[in-house]
């Protein structure tokens, strides 16, 4: 009996805690998933990037205009930039009086190191910037980049999380000649407006404002990066107001957090996409015919009202809306099971089954697939679904072992380069973006000639006229471009979102009242 | 002395099970198709990136190599390096099992606290009201699936009581305190912080209740049968003429006999609660070895698997060992 008195006046006197939330120099946002690695050079991982990237400066930054995220970019570490005429020598200013934590200079030499480390690297990262072939500091703030190739995205990789400015003297704790990734996969040595001060795995991340950053002191001092797997628990802490940001809650939890008068749900066009990849060197598949059949049967407008409950649009081309390159006018197909019955009939293809694969990445894919699988019945198709484990399924998409394959893609810079190039040019055949194993000659020579030129219209010319083609040949099932929702407290000020840093937060300019 | 001997020799007897279970592990999880050097260096990367990493963790080379290069470093205490985060495995264990042990314990302690008194009752007081309040009790906990019960706890006593804080070790605003076990309840009253131990106290009862639910109704279930079964026995009812009180006749006379099937469930459901409880986990964000292994595989992150495999397979080698040494000591019949 002593024990349970004992026990319950334990209890007792736990209940009731008092759970503080943040004040108002502390910002706190939950997040889905803990950080892999703080490595710029290492980490191809959008939730790894939301801490790395305010830590860091750029070359470049993508620009806010009138309280809007844009794609394009201006100035950051670099004052200015030329270009010669052939495209291939790029020689910036360096803004003078920038300094890491410990006072050493940003200047070209350290630009020169980060770059070259993030090459030597040769992960993820290095592939973004990979167009470098060599570079020279010319004077203490000139640095000048000698490209392989004319490379029209250039310049926007350079706002990429891999073309973070390190501190050089990181390279003081190499080991084993690792350069430093096993220091700075902990820790973090850049010039930005935050540093990380803590990260307690499978916790919590915390960054601390830097008052003298040059570009100006953050608002806010703190922000902790909350881990919460669960959407429910991330919704709740957010209606309590332990949290003020939580991202990734599931689409059927928000209409219940529009109610809540304490919180703002905004939602952002992003250029994340989601879409089929039709195999075209399978054999059934290999006729344009039966893949513009596919295109036909699919009830693009279903999906998105019903499975996405709005937040979505449906894909016109493959270059998103919002991307330079994007086409209002380029052909479109909406369901039309006449149509597509009658092209599968020509193709004599009228007793077909296919496979459909998919993972568990996103909650949505399992509905999409059982209306595709009711889609493609109206057209005589019979459609097996196939679940399986993210990394399986990778491996099959790597090797062309499937039919067909539902996935999704987002840039990594802004580029229509990220779309056309990754999704179409033979060379990128497999996993690294060619998914539909696509091969069409006067395709690859206009995207390849077109990554080449510098001159935005010339380019613009050769993607619109390489859609044309692409829209017929129906290598994909263009589904729809998502929509951000990103909810949060209604105190929190001054949340830009970029389609271009997705799950990334412009910290340095956000405030609480 | 003999009892030292006997688990001197369990010990020598749980090398070829942990080998046995290093092999297994190691073919089931390289026989997951899937490339992890494709998953670091993420999908778009070049053919060649992936070779490079392919190349760095040594996944170019055949099997039976790699397995003899990783029972090398084993030997020597080194459990290799994740491939998802680059840190040595023993590092990322370290900082993922306490937080498991100390649900495990909180869930432990919260089980044998409410199951057995009530096992009892409901033994004693067989098919009257303690006894079918019990049953209900059991049944409810058997048949609730765990992700249900904690997002309900956390609704109530959270989001709408307040009474108890949400999920995680501590509140968001709190640093963890001092690593000296690991524990943040015991390092917290090591280094004196009443108030953070209070904090990290709070945060333990929705977890640990949830978790211990299942074995609880478990637990009750099996004092109850046993209970019943010596309370028959001769020598109770003998007790009982002597004109021994009720209550020693039950808790000292009966309990003690009824007690090895008991131990036997707790030493089981303990290695399982030791192995992570991934529902619980992911609810409360409780930052366990559950969550840690199902990111490991989902990632093919082959030395996290293995480490996370040998050490909850050491658990569990160990703990059935303390319950066979146990078994002597309630049971003096029972000799080794």
């Amino acid at each position: 009996m002593r024990f349970w008195t004992i026990l319950c006046c334990l209890v007792l006197l736990l209940v009731g805690s008092t759970v503080y939330a943040a004040d108002k120099d502390t910002l706190v946002v939950s997040v889905s998933s803990d950080i892999h690695t703080l490595d710029p050079g290492v980490s191809s991982d959008n939730y790894d990037w939301r801490q790395i990237y305010p830590c860091y400066d750029r070359l470049v930054k993508y620009k806010v205009e009138n309280g809007k995220g844009s794609t394009e970019v201006e100035p950051m570490a670099a004052e200015s930039w030329t270009v010669s005429p052939d495209g291939l020598t790029w020689t910036f200013k360096i803004r003078k009086g920038i300094t890491f934590d410990d006072g050493t200079a940003l200047n070209a030499e350290a630009v020169r190191y980060s770059l070259d480390r993030t090459l030597a690297i040769a992960k993820g990262p290095a592939d973004n910037i990979g167009a470098i072939a060599t570079m020279k500091a010319v004077d203490d703030y000139t640095l000048q980049i000698t490209l392989k190739n004319p490379y029209g995205p250039f310049l926007q990789t350079l706002a990429t999380d891999g073309a973070s400015i390190v501190n050089p003297k990181v390279a003081s704790h190499a080991v084993d000649k690792d350069l430093a990734q096993a220091f700075l996969a902990e820790h973090v040595d850049g010039s930005g407006p935050f540093k990380v001060v803590e990260w307690t795995r499978g916790q919590r991340c915390v960054l601390e404002a830097k008052p003298k950053y040059w570009g100006g002191a953050p608002k806010l001092k703190k922000v902790i990066i909350r881990f919460m797997s669960e959407s429910a628990d991330r919704r709740m802490a957010l209606e309590q107001g332990d949290v003020d940001i939580a991202e990734n809650i599931l689409i059927d939890q928000i209409p219940a957090l529009e109610k809540n008068k304490d919180i703002v749900v905004n939602r952002y066009p992003s250029q994340m996409v989601e879409y089929v990849y039709v195999n075209c060197q399978n054999t059934k598949l290999s006729d344009a015919r039966v893949r513009q059949a596919l295109s036909y049967a699919v009830d693009y407008k279903g999906i998105i009202d019903h499975v996405l409950q709005g937040n979505g649009v449906q894909m016109r081309g493959p270059i998103p809306e919002g991307m330079w390159g994007h086409r209002d006018d380029v052909f479109q197909y909406t369901r039309d099971v006449a149509k597509a019955k009658e092209l599968l009939k020509a193709a004599g293809a009228e007793k077909l089954e296919l496979t459909l694969i998919y993972s568990e990445r996103r909650a949505t894919w399992e509905q999409i697939a059982l209306i595709m699988q009711a889609n493609l019945a109206d057209i005589g198709v019979k459609l097996n679904l196939e679940l399986m484990s993210n990394p399986t399924l990778r491996d099959k998409i790597d090797k062309a072992d499937f039919e067909l394959c539902l996935g999704a893609w987002s840039p990594d810079f802004a580029d229509p380069y990220m779309f056309m190039n990754f999704w179409f040019d033979s060379k990128n055949a497999g996993l690294p973006g060619n998914r539909s194993f696509y091969k069409n000659d006067k395709v690859d020579e206009l995207v390849r000639k077109s990554a080449t030129l510098s001159d935005v219209a010339e380019r613009k010319k050769l993607y619109s006229e390489a859609q044309d083609i692409i829209m017929k040949d129906a290598p994909y099932i263009f589904l729809y471009q998502i929509q951000t929702i990103v909810p949060l407290r209604k105190n929190v000020k001054g949340y830009v979102f970029n389609p271009m840093l997705e799950s990334m937060y412009n910290f340095e300019a956000i405030s609480k009242e | 002395m003999r009892i030292l001997a006997y688990i001197f020799r369990r010990l020598l007897a749980a090398i070829p099970v942990l080998v046995g279970v290093s092999i297994l592990t190691f073919l089931i999880s390289h026989a997951i198709p899937g490339d992890p050097a494709r998953l670091i260096v993420g999908p778009k990367a070049s053919k060649e990136a992936v070779e490079s990493i392919r190349k760095e963790h040594g996944l170019d080379k055949p099997l039976p190599v790699q397995y003899v290069r990783y029972m090398a470093g084993l030997v020597t205490g080194d459990l290799g390096q994740s491939i998802r985060n680059h840190r040595p495995v023993t590092r990322d264990l370290a900082d993922y099992f306490p937080a498991t042990f100390e649900l495990t314990l909180a869930s432990l302690v919260l089980c044998l606290a409410v199951g057995i008194p009530l096992g009892i009752l409901a033994a004693v007081r067989r098919n009257r009201l303690a006894d079918h309040v019990a049953r209900v009790v059991s049944v409810v906990g058997v048949s609730t699936p765990v992700f249900w019960l904690g997002l309900m706890l956390l609704l109530l006593f959270y989001r709408h009581l307040s009474w108890l804080p949400g999920s995680g070790r501590l509140d968001v605003t709190s640093a963890p305190p001092a690593d000296i076990t690991g524990l943040y309840v015991l390092d917290a009253l090591l280094a004196g912080d009443w108030a953070l131990l209070r904090e990290a106290a709070s945060h333990l009862i929705l977890p640990a209740f949830c978790l211990s639910y299942v074995y609880l109704a478990v637990i009750t279930r099996i004092v109850r049968s046993s209970m019943i079964a010596v309370l028959g026995q001769d020598y109770i009812v003998t007790a009982r003429a002597n004109g021994l009180s009720a209550a020693r006749v039950v808790l000292k006379h009966a309990f003690k006999n009824s007690l090895i099937p008991t131990v036997t469930i707790t030493g089981l459901s303990l290695g399982e609660l030791l192995g992570g409880a991934i529902l619980t986990e992911t609810i409360f964000a409780w930052p366990g070895m559950g969550k840690y292994v199902v990111d490991s595989v989902n990632s093919l992150d082959f030395p996290a698997i293995m480490g996370f495999t040998l050490v909850a397979s050491a658990a569990y080698v160990a703990i059935n060992l303390g319950v066979d040494v146990i078994y002597a000591f309630l049971n003096p019949r029972i000799r080794y």
